[in-house]
């Protein structure tokens, strides 16, 4: 570090404070969030680390001015969380800036008009990031990472300022997305579940007054939660939302969607296009929906097999093994369509040990029982219209469509 | 601190009766180790201020025969009930005056510490409040209470400790204070209280009645207490006024010996004789308070000589001469000319220094009685305390107790000509225990060090005592509930009385104020000296500085000195950012100070004229570097500090205001004390602080401080010694803060070493540890910087001793008795003993959850954890008790976490099965998929539950029911639970998908009904699978058919619309099997 005058270590945290009040004074909101841009990396606000690090007696100057000790609970921890980001001490400047947070919510409350929202904004990030960062480096530590839940109960807080009439209500998505953010990362989805409701039934937010870019994010995450519940028709419908809505430049988001929508599509029968899956690098459906295509179970099996883990993480496993009633659905089809350009007269009554050998064909073992069982199944759910008869061990297939699509419909469960 | 009040504060309203018995106790003890210990007591009753309302109780309880009315309402309940029993004590107070008080109370203490002993947490609770006292401290180490006590005080624990300390070291003085309260209250008792709580416990239990008064007025609601604490005033007015003025004297300087002395020695004589049913320990008790007072005014006398460096042993043996000239008020004799003097200087305050003079004269008279009791008293006392601490609480003692024994002792010895300073620093020892800190404190009580610290705690205290005294007076709303509230209390009374104050009432008040704020002066000075410094947060290269720096000084003097430039080295340093960079190792040691300056200082405090406007000054200087760490509260601090002294000087009415100002500033205490209360408590933190160290100084008349505080209380009132001493020079202040601090220091780490050594004793005391734990957790609170995970819970753990294999399981609702507690090696012998057993079980869910518990009592984690566990959850599973297997399988898991060897694998498949089975959270299957190492999954017990996973999703029965019958260890029993629901969806699969029918033998076959009695004959298998079968599916509504050969058919078109879910027959309530023992008993009695 190039040596530092105190002058102008001075000079810099005076600058810092100025930026300050005048941003607060002219209700700058956008110049005012660049002072918490913390995880920015501003050249300003390393600068000013190390100044505060040579200039010890910050906290007088702020108390020296009434201009700035009014917002001194703000800026010193402020002050705190900078110098001590700078010095790589991330769980410190995530607790100080926390506290600055809570100050300045403090302070928002009290002003009229919502031209600090992108502040929030951006301290509603950076507190998000820090945590999640400063957890990090309490588990390097073998401690035990709860800074991200601290920023949980902190953006709750901060919705619960934003949850009101008025200008700064529009800003509620915004905070909801960076709960969803923390509490998918935390693994406790459950508590989305407040949040979303307050966004759906409280008759203060108008869904489309919100920001584009925060109902996009917010469809996403809703989207998720869907794919658990396994609720696709309602995954579909937020996804698709999403997708459209996304803006086309961001690549990257439009992939993070089409990891849940193509799975969720394909659960209601609509395959995707090849050129889709290679457009935005999802190569790992390739193989499921080829297998779709083709009744091949065995395909499907090693491309599970394959992304396991990948499709554990994501959460879509359990749903694109779902995805086995209809490969079975195909291969049945398959069998019909041959045995109808054999003998059109009996293509409905199917054997069940030609699928048992069709089975083994794709080297898979199954007994007849098992077999039978999953014609059944089959059956049961709605993807073979026809019976089973257990005396002849034939299933009989209906002469109307005896294999329906789904066409968007979900799998009868 | 303030969350541990709040915390212990509501759980000992709640728990009135348990109050009362720990007051009984408390007073036993008090009365016991108090008479001996009675500074000691006093002291730990001032730590108990911590704990503020139980301590305060305990200590009115053990001044007063109010004790008991506290106890039924530990606050204000209390208070009515109090009235009665005050009623009846100011009787016989005024008739026999303390005597007839002390009796009753003693007895009753003695009884509830018996109790307070006996009752587990919520006496524990109280206990803590108790143990807050004086004799809590060692009672409570004792019982388990104690520990809680001090855990509840926690912080206050640790004031009250450091109050103690420094009562303890003013304890000579305070003592005397401490005394005047009790003593002005419960003159007779205040004596024995005095004793017991002595100068912290008096003051606070002076406090406390006051504050009950007070209360009575403000936040009490019952007159009980007040027209007890009137009557008792009243009385004890009467009789008292003068003593208790006297006493006050007596206790800036010696001054128990005082009038109240005079008084209370012939009371203590019958108190004596009434406690001897106590044994020696109350009847030590009460001499040693008496001894107490006329000791300390003897001690001063001692003090005054030794006073220069070593005041305990000094005093002793020194005593009157050499520090009579220098201590001017030290000595009785020389007190009481100094107050005189005092008096006359204050006219305005004609009526105190009246009173203090008769008092001051009694102390003359009284000293010489005094001596002799006190050394009868103090060695009796220790006796007692001793032996009440080993009877009582002999595990305890075994561990930290020895320590906290043992330097009580070692103190006794020193202090035994000091007897009074012994009492005290009896207190600090119990104190110590939990402090670990004590060590230091040992090392200083023990070693003239210590005293020094104590003396420049006495110069606090009293100073402490006077801003209390005007705190008191200007906050009347006291919260009874906090003894520093109470004393808060005394101190809103002490308002409303100002106009009494010139009467008899004026002089309650004073007591009461006084003895109040100093406990919550000490205690706040103490929080606040923590706050400032946090020893927790300086770097360990500067403790270990600090270390080589005070091991140079060779006598208290040089100690103090020491501290006061290392306290200015280290604020340097912290103002310079400093602190935790600069390399402490190697920092140069600076030049040893001469002890003269320390003297000096000393001599400052002696001139009160002068100190007055020293004290101004001092005030600001103290606020800086004591108190708050926020620069806003040191600006208050300091003009609320000169306010005091003004108002100290001039009049009542200004004091209050100060006292409140600087209640405001201090904000430490707020949280748990009610605002005024924590106005208070901050101020009177502060006042405590300095009443404790004018008490020591005059106690321990060792350093020219002790003889300017005595002087100073001997000119004003004890509310003036104690804005004297808050007025003190500065330098004195930063000394006392380092003092404070180190010892805050020390307690910490040396809390942490006893208890680890407790544990390596092997007896350790639950209580201790308890008390170690809260203390730790006050230390965390107080440091902040102190995080949850740093606390060294294995010096808390228990190591059990009984050796009984079997142990019926019973939820512990206290801490765990060591005795009933099996070690290791007995649990290996009953798990094994369990697992050969051929009970029910129920029997053996009992069994194993006992062992569950010791393990985790004594926190063992090793494989003999893991086979514990991992029995019962086989066990649960095998009866199907979900509940118990889960808390199993969740201990599994971190114990395999740990890396400890186990059935790891099989524990996997079941939690995997569990997940799958018996919840329908996606998410969690999901989760509990994806932490499967790929080593795990090659497992064939996780091979085979992910299986079962793909069957139960894809609905696949044939595959499930495969699975059941291959299944490893205990996944049958898994999938019993789910086996139900998976027929019932096969059959409602096959009546929808067969047509026309299936054969039930089919059915039966797929869904598993042939494997239901695998213990039965291979010829019979099948037709009972069959049967079974039949019999399921008509009681699931199916339609049974017949076809043409015989063979029985399910109807599957008239089965599709006719299927249903039978209400289980072995339904329970609750829904949960597990809770119907009829049902355990008769599928697992084999």
């Amino acid at each position: 570090m190039a040596y530092l005058s105190m002058g102008e270590a001075h000079r810099r945290i005076t600058e810092f404070l100025n930026r300050f009040s005048d941003a607060v004074s002219y209700q700058d909101g956008s110049s005012l969030k660049q002072l918490f841009s913390l995880s920015s990396n501003s050249p300003f606000l390393l600068s000013l680390a190390d100044g505060l690090n040579l200039f010890q007696d910050a906290n007088r100057l702020i108390k020296q001015s009434e201009k700035y000790s009014q917002f001194g609970d703000i800026i010193i921890p402020l002050f705190r969380s900078i110098q001590s980001y700078k010095a790589g001490n991330l769980v410190d400047a995530y607790n100080a800036f926390e506290k600055s947070a809570n100050a300045f919510i403090h302070e928002f409350r009290n002003w009229e008009s919502a031209w600090a929202l992108d502040s929030l904004y951006v301290i509603a990030y950076e507190i998000r990031v820090l945590a999640e960062r400063s957890d990090r480096e309490l588990a390097s530590n073998g401690k035990s990472p709860d800074k991200l839940k601290g920023a949980g109960s902190f953006l709750m807080k901060v919705f619960g300022v934003l949850a009101g009439k008025g200008q700064k209500r529009i800003g509620a998505l915004h905070v909801t997305c960076q709960l969803f953010k923390i509490y998918f990362k935390l693994g406790t989805v459950h508590l989305c579940r407040s949040v979303i409701r307050s966004i759906e039934t409280a008759r203060i937010f108008d869904f489309e007054e919100f920001p584009k870019r925060d109902k996009v994010t917010y469809m996403y995450y809703t989207g998720r939660l869907e794919v658990f519940n396994e609720n696709f028709p309602a995954a579909d419908q937020k996804l698709s939302y999403a997708l459209t809505h996304c803006n086309p430049q961001s690549e990257a988001n439009i992939r993070m969607i089409l990891k849940y929508l193509i799975p969720v599509k394909l659960s209601i029968g609509i395959l995707p296009k090849e050129w889709l899956l290679e457009k935005h690098n999802l190569v790992e459906y390739r193989k499921v929906v080829q297998a779709l295509r083709r009744g091949d179970l065995r395909l499907l099996r090693h491309a599970l097999q394959e992304h396991e883990d990948r499709f554990l993480r994501s959460g879509v496993y359990l749903v694109l093994e779902k995805l086995e009633l209809q490969v079975y659905q195909r291969l049945l089809k398959k069998i019909y369509i041959i045995q109808k350009q054999k003998d059109p007269s009996k293509a409905h009554q199917m054997k069940l040990e030609v699928i048992a050998k069709t089975l083994k064909w794709l080297e898979i073992d199954m007994d007849l029982d098992e077999v039978e069982c999953i014609v059944a199944i089959l059956i049961y759910k709605n993807l073979v219209k026809g019976y089973f008869a257990h005396k002849s061990k034939v299933v009989v297939l209906s002469k109307q469509d005896p294999f329906p699509k789904l066409n968007g419909k979900q799998m009868n469960s | 601190m303030m969350d541990f009040w709040k915390a212990t504060t509501p759980p000992q309203q709640p728990l009135p009766p348990p109050t009362t018995p720990t007051v009984l106790q408390n007073d036993a003890v008090k009365g016991d180790a108090d008479d001996m210990m009675n500074q000691g007591s006093n002291t730990q009753t001032v730590a108990p201020a911590g704990p503020n309302s139980l301590e305060t109780r305990h200590v009115t309880d053990a001044s007063q025969g109010e004790t008991a009315s506290y106890f039924p309402s530990t606050t204000r309940s209390e208070a009515v009930l109090w009235t009665l029993p005050r009623a009846d004590n100011p009787s016989v107070e005024n008739g026999t005056p303390s005597s007839d008080y002390p009796y009753e109370q003693q007895p009753m203490r003695i009884i509830q510490d018996g109790s307070n002993a006996t009752s587990a947490a919520s006496s524990s609770s109280l206990g803590t409040t108790n143990a807050s006292q004086a004799y809590n401290g060692y009672a409570s180490y004792p019982n388990s209470s104690d520990p809680y006590g001090y855990g509840n005080a926690g912080y206050p624990g640790y004031y009250s400790g450091y109050h103690q300390h420094q009562q303890t070291n003013h304890s000579y003085a305070q003592p005397a204070e401490a005394y005047q309260n009790t003593g002005a209250p419960h003159q007779p008792i205040s004596s024995f209280k005095n004793t017991g709580s002595y100068a912290g416990p008096a003051s606070y239990s002076g406090t406390y009645y006051n504050p009950g008064t007070y209360q009575t007025a403000g936040a009490y609601p019952s007159g009980g207490y007040s027209n007890q604490t009137t009557v008792w005033n009243e009385g004890n007015y009467a009789n008292y006024a003068p003593h208790q003025y006297s006493n006050y004297i007596s206790d800036t300087t010696g001054t128990y010996s005082s009038g109240t002395v005079a008084a209370t020695t012939q009371q203590y004589q019958q108190h004596y004789q009434q406690w001897a049913d106590y044994s020696s320990q109350t009847e030590v008790i009460c001499a040693p308070g008496t001894e107490n007072l006329s000791v300390a005014s003897t001690s001063n006398q001692g003090l005054s000589a030794p006073s220069t460096s070593i005041v305990y042993p000094t005093s002793n043996s020194q005593p009157p001469p050499s520090s009579n000239p220098s201590w001017r008020p030290d000595s009785g004799l020389s007190e009481l000319p100094s107050l005189q003097p005092n008096a006359a200087a204050s006219g305005a305050h004609d009526s105190y220094w009246k009173q203090r003079v008769p008092s001051f004269q009694n102390h003359h008279a009284s000293p010489v009685q005094t001596h002799f009791q006190k050394p009868l008293d103090s060695q009796n006392s220790y006796n007692n305390f001793q032996d009440q601490q080993k009877s009582a609480y002999p595990q305890v003692p075994n561990s930290q107790n020895p320590a906290p024994h043992q330097v009580l002792q070692s103190f006794q010895s020193p202090h035994r000509v000091p007897q009074t300073y012994q009492p005290p620093h009896l207190v600090p020892q119990t104190y110590q225990p939990p402090h670990l800190v004590p060590q230091t404190y040992q090392p200083s009580h023990l070693v003239p060090q210590t005293y020094q610290s104590p003396q420049p705690q006495n110069c606090q205290s009293p100073q402490q005592s006077v801003p209390s005294l005007d705190l008191r007076r200007g906050t009347k709303v006291q919260i009874p509930t906090n003894p520093r509230i109470a004393s808060n209390l005394a101190l809103g009374l002490p308002k409303s009385d100002k106009d009494s104050y010139t009467a008899s009432a004026t002089v309650k008040p004073a007591y009461i104020s006084v003895s109040l704020p100093k406990p919550n002066d000490s205690v706040s000075s103490n929080d606040a000296v923590n706050g400032v410094i946090k020893p927790d947060s300086f770097p360990k290269s500067l403790r270990g500085y600090v270390e080589r720096a005070l091991a140079r000084c060779k006598d208290d003097a040089q100690l103090a000195a020491c501290q006061a430039a290392m306290k200015e080295i280290i604020t340097k340093a912290t103002a310079d950012g400093t602190l935790h960079t600069r390399d402490w190792d190697t920092e140069p040691l600076f030049p040893l100070p001469s002890p003269n300056i320390a003297n000096k200082d000393n001599l400052h405090y002696a001139a009160p004229v002068s100190s007055l406007p020293k004290f101004k000054r001092s005030p600001s200087r103290r606020s800086k570097s004591r108190w708050e760490p926020l620069p806003e509260e040191k600006s208050i601090d300091k003009p609320v500090s000169v306010s005091n002294d003004t108002v100290k000087y001039g009049g009542w009415d200004r004091k209050p205001l100060s006292v409140n100002s600087n209640s405001k500033e201090d904000g430490l205490t707020s949280a748990k004390f009610s605002l005024n209360n924590k106005k208070f408590s901050s101020k009177n933190a502060q006042r405590r602080v300095k009443k404790q160290r004018l008490a020591d100084a005059c106690n321990a008349a060792d350093n020219g401080d002790a003889s300017s505080d005595s002087d100073k209380k001997q000119t004003l009132t004890a509310y003036y010694s104690g804005a004297i001493a808050l007025a003190n020079s500065p330098d004195e202040r930063k000394r006392r803060e380092n003092r404070f601090k180190r010892f805050e220091k020390g307690q910490g780490n040396q809390a942490e070493i006893n208890y680890s050594k407790a544990k390596k004793v092997g007896n350790e005391n639950l209580y201790n540890r308890r008390a170690s734990a809260l203390v730790l957790s006050q230390n965390f609170d107080d440091g902040a910087s102190k995080a949850v995970e740093d606390i060294d819970w294995d010096a808390l753990t228990v190591k059990g001793t009984c050796q009984d294999i079997e142990k019926r399981y019973l939820r512990l609702t206290s801490a765990p008795d060591p005795t009933t507690v099996r070690p290791g090696e007995v649990l290996q012998k009953a798990l094994l003993m369990v697992q050969n057993s051929h009970k029910n079980y129920l029997y053996k869910c009992d069994q194993l959850k006992s062992i569950r518990q010791d393990l985790t009592v004594q926190r063992i984690h090793n494989q003999l954890t893991v086979k514990v566990y991992e029995t019962h959850a086989r066990l649960a599973l095998e009866v199907g008790d979900l509940p118990e297997y889960n808390q199993c399988q969740s201990q599994l898991m971190t114990l395999y976490a740990e890396g400890i060897a186990g059935c790891h694998m099989e524990f996997a498949a079941y939690n995997l099965l569990c997940v799958i089975l018996h919840s329908n959270n996606n998410r969690d299957v999901l989760s509990s998929m994806s932490r499967l190492s790929d080593k795990a999954k090659q497992d064939e017990a996780v091979k085979h539950a992910l299986a079962v996973r793909r069957a139960v999703t894809s609905g696949n029965y044939v595959m499930f029911f495969k699975l059941y019958k291959s299944a490893p260890n205990l996944n049958a029993c898994h999938m019993d639970l789910y086996v139900e629901k998976m027929r019932y969806k096969a059959v409602s699969c096959m009546s929808r998908s067969y047509r026309p029918t299936v054969p039930v033998s089919y059915i039966a076959n797929v869904l598993g009904f042939t494997r239901v009695l695998p213990i039965n004959e291979v010829s019979r298998e099948v037709s009972d699978g069959l049967e079974e079968c039949l019999e399921w599916l008509k009681a699931h509504g199916a339609c049974l058919t017949t076809d043409n050969i015989g063979e029985l058919q399910l109807d599957t078109k008239t089965s599709s619309s006719s299927l249903y879910m039978p209400e289980p027959d072995d339904a329970v309530a609750h829904g949960d099997a597990s809770l119907a023992v009829n049902d355990f008993l008769a599928r697992t009695s084999l």
